[in-house]
């Protein structure tokens, strides 16, 4: 799905080497989001994108996410990406709904 | 449900929709103490009864609802979300809330359907 590939390159090249920093995440999390969605609207297909990104520090809590959406299941849909590496936990959601 | 009389203004009320997803909160883990084996339950919930809540206003938009529920252990957390849609009628809410063992985060996005 080329929705998937856009959320992993972006991961990807925002954080890739990093190591969890509690005065970078912000601005991680936003040009995760931001190149993501300028990907997805490159692909120039018919759609409206929301794109949400979660980082979380590696420290044994446990995170649980769950979504729920109304919408034409003929035609939208989503795809969501984990990424980690030793010190953090990225995960990112793309919904895509028909115009 | 209401019917949806076209000519109506259509726009998304963020309040309202804040008010009634923290209710749906409240409701399923107002009280309860972080546990493994019932957060998974909690977060379905928690979405569907949102889900539901929205659906009934008889707008007409198509919903996402987000949970997010972690475990209060000093971990840092942080989300960011990015829309490409009409900001004219399409929006969305988040809602922040905790107790003394877990934070759930909740994010509603809206998308009107064009008629």
């Amino acid at each position: 799905m080329d929705e998937f590939q856009t959320g992993s390159e972006s991961v990807e090249g925002v954080i890739g080497g990093s190591a969890y920093q509690h005065s970078r995440v912000s601005q991680w999390t936003s040009s995760v989001v931001e190149q993501s969605l300028s990907q997805l609207s490159k692909l120039g297909k018919p759609f409206k994108y929301i794109v949400t990104c979660i980082i979380m520090q590696k420290n044994g809590a446990g995170l649980q996410t769950a979504s729920s959406c109304f919408w034409d299941n003929s035609t939208d849909g989503s795809c969501t990406v984990r990424w980690e590496n030793n010190s953090m936990y990225c995960i990112v959601s793309v919904f895509g709904l028909a115009i | 449900m209401e019917e949806f009389h076209p000519g109506d203004e259509v726009s998304f009320n963020p309040d309202e929709a804040s008010n009634s997803v923290k209710e749906c909160i409240e409701s399923i883990i107002g009280g309860e103490d972080y546990s493994q084996n019932k957060v998974n339950q909690w977060t379905a919930n928690i979405v569907e009864h949102s889900l539901t809540q929205l659906v009934k206003q008889g707008k007409p938009y198509k919903y996402m609802v987000n949970c997010a529920v972690m475990q209060k252990s000093g971990a840092g957390l942080h989300t960011a979300n990015s829309c490409y849609w009409d900001t004219a009628t399409d929006g969305s809410c988040t809602v922040r809330w905790e107790n003394r063992t877990m934070y759930c985060v909740v994010s509603v996005f809206a998308v009107a359907i064009a008629l």
